[in-house]
């Protein structure tokens, strides 16, 4: 099949590429979800297919197709040079690519236990003991709960001469209890919202204790219930680590995209308040507080040997002791930050969509401590775990996220649970207020696998690793204030 | 793919039943995007892809396997996968056989011009855009977007044709065109955008002009504090509030599940006595599909009838529950998910979103609204922020612009306050009306 992509390449050459890249993709997926003890969705997908991009005359063009013959190969070129001719009609400045030495390597994500083998009567039951200790506890309404393994092997070519097979596999799953009465919906979920996924195999389902923690998650759901609403005001809030990592998701690993700061990205998900003028000047937080990119995390959804320019994963810092350092970029863009070598982070969601800067792992590094620690050092705050929704501005400063639970904290123990917990505020106030990192003993490589980005939308998949930390005086109770 | 081609495809995946049952479900075509930024073409796409997905059921027990392998090898492998799925899965007590053949109401919902239309011509009319910008200072940002068949974004592709072993066969063709434009200046924004089945219907320069308008018009906004005000919402941020609305409460597995704001309320009052709500694929701005995923044809539902809750969507599955009939509002099955809603229609006035500005003494005129999310699902209250053009307006005139706002406000609420309405559009895939709003909550600010 990689016949294909040569031809491709050859093809888009001749009618007259300057750079050519093609990605010939084979992806497998298996999804199993259980809803109150059935069955809810039992289903393998397969897809293939090649995409093409080129530059012509300095300027972006991209086909795909999925008719992997000689003939739909080399029209999916032409298609996507005629595509490059077009934009090259209306361009500012031509494309200029970081060099990046030619790499041939074959590279596959660690994996024990292929997941596609293990048999489906294995998975569901495992479902089923879940979905049975969820439904054990009086009061649960839903129970939902799903595995989900994905496979893709790529076969990267370029007109350089890379020639780069990559095969990345991750596991993962998760489940909720939802408990209903009168006007409440109340939620948790294990062991974290959206679901916990690695790039392993099916060792790490079973590292992971589903079906003892079950009764405990359908408990909060339903104790949230009765619980008190939480207060609104401000106060020191203390972050579980799930819902810290969606914070760094959105209020640093989005606003440090390359293209988004660039303007690339202003119509539909807008820009970044980190322009080019902040990197090495903005204090973006407190000397607590450094965030690491790194694609080659062990286990992370985003870590692999290269990205979908061909370029080597790489670790860096984006903030370090508190100072903004540093993007996330590609070949086209390296240069607007003086750099002559792309950071690696361009990625797409399979063979039908192009390339574009992703962010890749991203990281809270560890401070010291753990979680008992910190809140004996918390005279008065809110300790909120496990999100439930978010929202953040077009320049990436106001943000909002709503939890499923919290505790209040009062010298140094929890008191009372509360429900409806949200708390806003503005991105480097916000990471400028952190005091208290915990460290290694509670820091834990979460997920998130339903980043949306791009136009045609694209959703891709990375970790965010986090231990709890504290922030000082956030704006808490926002959209259940009495006004 | 045409009607001759997808049934042969089709037809291959639902042969062999030998006393199983089996749905075969075809979706794609082709989807083109032309993407620009800081005055010029950034990304420039171009996609062509069928997904076929076959469901097979042994009696209550069913599995799924879907690919884009379209070859007989391709479909014989999915229908193997899914029937070793099916025996594995423990049986489902109230999985339905699948249904027998329908009638459906025929949609033109294709233009051969839009189908075609390459790269070539999406340029100029993203060359027209860029200049007006380019000439008021100003840069452009935006995409047109042209397609065939039933690619959406993110990839997800809903149906073109069905078929199962009962005999159903259901096909339905479309296009789609549509243009979103920002045009910036520092943290200064303004946005416009079309849709249409017909590119022709699209006009670039038009869309560049508005937007560069909002743009100019949002330079030094002043600062006002958070609160409730009155506000106008013009049709794309209506569109977003109602489209999530939508999701999480109209159909009839939410309100089943009590998680709706409509569960325990059909045939009371929810909302002011001039809200009507609908969904209709067959409205002449929405030219949607006349099927669901089962191929169920469609119905035109009455949700909300100046104010009365009146009747979520169905699907096969809840209608049997409530002893009703499917409206064809169901996803494939089986799903967690319940009917979804995906034609909105929301009923408006006469005028333009100028005649409700008119109406107010002092107040709010918000162009869009970005990234809301639920914070309380059974009174809807969505967070989100105004975005791309927030004015005040006093005296019935806009009079500036003003500093970003996050909202915190239940939708339900606000389609209780609804003072007047403009004529509808279709924006964001709703078709709606712009409206005033007595009170909306702006909970806090931002830094532009």
């Amino acid at each position: 099949m990689s016949d294909l992509a040569r031809l491709a390449l050859d093809e888009a050459t001749r009618r007259g590429a300057g750079y050519a890249d093609a990605r010939l993709l084979d992806q497998n997926r298996e999804d199993l979800l259980v809803k109150n003890g059935q069955v809810a969705s039992l289903e393998q997908t397969e897809s293939r297919g090649l995409g093409v991009r080129v530059l012509v005359n300095g300027a972006w063009g991209y086909a795909a197709t999925d008719e992997l013959t000689k003939d739909g190969a080399a029209a999916c070129a032409a298609r996507a040079v005629a595509i490059g001719r077009a934009s090259a009609s209306v361009l500012a400045k031509p494309v200029r690519l970081a060099p990046e030495p030619p790499q041939t390597a074959v590279w596959s994500s660690p994996c024990a236990v292929d997941p596609f083998t293990v048999p489906l009567e294995r998975k569901l039951d495992l479902l089923l003991a879940v979905d049975a200790g969820l439904r054990g506890v009086r009061g649960v309404t839903i129970a939902e709960s799903g595995l989900t393994f994905v496979r893709k092997r790529q076969r990267f070519l370029s007109s350089e001469g890379s020639d780069i097979d990559q095969t990345i596999l991750r596991s993962g799953g998760g489940y909720s209890a939802t408990a209903v009465a009168g006007n409440e919906v109340q939620r948790r979920s294990f062991p974290q919202a959206e679901g916990y996924h690695q790039t392993r195999g099916w060792e790490f389902i079973e590292s992971v204790p589903w079906v003892a923690e079950a009764p405990r998650i359908a408990e909060e759901a339903v104790a949230l219930l009765r619980a008190d609403q939480c207060p609104h005001g401000e106060f020191d809030v203390i972050l579980e680590g799930s819902q810290l990592a969606l914070q760094i998701h959105e209020s640093v690993g989005h606003p440090t995209e390359l293209d988004r700061v660039l303007g690339m990205e202003a119509n539909y998900a807008g820009t970044s308040f980190l322009t080019l003028d902040k990197k090495g000047t903005l204090r973006f937080g407190s000397p607590k507080v450094n965030l690491v990119a790194d694609a080659t995390l062990p286990d992370g959804l985003a870590t692999f040997a290269f990205d979908d320019e061909g370029v080597a994963a790489q670790r860096w810092h984006i903030v370090r002791d508190g100072m903004f350092e540093g993007y996330l970029t590609s070949r086209e863009l390296a240069h607007t930050v003086g750099d002559n070598r792309s950071r690696g982070c361009v990625r797409a969601d399979g063979w039908n969509h192009i390339p574009m800067i992703r962010m890749v792992n991203l990281s809270l590094m560890p401070g010291a401590g753990s979680l008992d620690d910190l809140l004996g050092d918390t005279d008065h705050g809110i300790y909120m775990e496990t999100n439930r929704s978010w929202s953040i501005d077009q320049l990436r400063y106001n943000f909002q996220f709503k939890t499923e639970i919290a505790w209040e904290v009062k010298r140094g123990k929890r008191i009372r649970m509360l429900k409806n917990p949200t708390y806003q505020g503005i991105t480097p106030q916000f990471w400028n207020s952190c005091d208290f990192v915990c460290g290694t003993e509670a820091w834990r490589p979460w997920s998130v696998v339903n980043c949306g980005k791009g136009q045609p939308g694209q959703v891709a998949e990375m970790t965010h690793g986090a231990a709890p930390a504290r922030f000082r005086a956030v704006k808490v109770g926002a959209g259940y204030e009495d006004d | 793919m045409t009607r001759a081609e997808a049934q042969a495809v089709l037809e291959q995946a639902v042969s062999r039943a030998s006393g199983r049952e089996i749905e075969a479900v075809l979706g794609g075509g082709t989807a083109e995007l032309t993407r620009f930024a800081n005055n010029e073409i950034t990304q420039n796409v171009s996609e062509r892809r069928y997904v076929l997905s076959i469901r097979v059921a042994r009696g209550r027990k069913t599995g799924r396997a879907t690919g884009n392998d379209l070859s007989r090898e391709g479909i014989a492998r999915l229908q193997a996968q899914a029937d070793a799925a099916a025996a594995l899965s423990p049986e489902i007590p109230d999985l339905l056989p699948v249904p027998a053949p329908q009638t459906y109401r025929t949609v033109d919902g294709t233009d051969p011009e839009t189908a075609s239309l390459g790269p070539d011509a999406r340029a100029r009319e993203v060359a027209r855009a860029v200049a007006i910008c380019r000439a008021a200072g100003v840069n452009a940002a935006g995409i047109y977007e042209t397609g065939a068949g039933t690619i959406g974004d993110y990839g997800v592709v809903s149906p073109l044709a069905i078929a199962n072993s009962a005999g159903l066969f259901a096909y339905h063709q479309s296009t789609d065109a549509s243009f979103r434009i920002s045009a910036m200046d520092g943290t200064a924004s303004g946005w416009a955008g079309a849709e249409s089945h017909r590119a022709g219907d699209i006009d670039g320069g038009a869309l560049a002009d508005r937007a560069v308008g909002k743009c100019v018009g949002s330079r030094a906004p002043a600062s006002w504090e958070p609160g409730r005000y009155t506000v106008v919402l013009e049709p794309a941020a209506v569109a977003d509030l109602i489209q999530d609305m939508s999701w999480i409460s109209l159909g009839a597995l939410a309100v089943q599940e009590g998680r709706s704001f409509l569960s325990g309320r059909i045939g009371t009052r929810v909302m002011g006595e001039n809200v009507t709500l609908r969904d209709d694929p067959y409205h002449p701005l929405h030219r949607g599909c006349p099927f669901d995923a089962e191929g169920v044809p469609t119905r035109p539902v009455t949700i909300i009838e100046r104010g009365m809750a009146v009747s979520p969507v169905y699907d096969r599955q809840t209608a049997a529950k409530d002893g009703v009939e499917s409206t064809g509002h169901g996803l494939p099955v089986p799903n967690p998910i319940g009917p979804l809603a995906t034609s909105l229609v929301l009923e408006g006035g006469e005028g333009e979103v100028e005649d409700l500005i008119a109406g107010v003494e002092r107040g709010l005129l918000v162009t869009r609204v970005w990234y809301t999310n639920v914070v309380d699902p059974m009174t809807v209250t969505l967070t989100g922020m105004t975005r791309d053009g927030l004015f005040a307006i006093e005296g019935g005139k806009v009079t500036g612009a003003v500093r970003n706002f996050r909202f915190n406000q239940s939708i339900v609420q606000m389609l209780h306050e609804v003072e007047a309405m403009s004529r509808v559009q279709r924006i964001e895939g709703v078709v709606c009306p712009g409206l005033r709003i007595r009170s909306f909550h702006m909970s806090s600010g931002t830094e532009f």
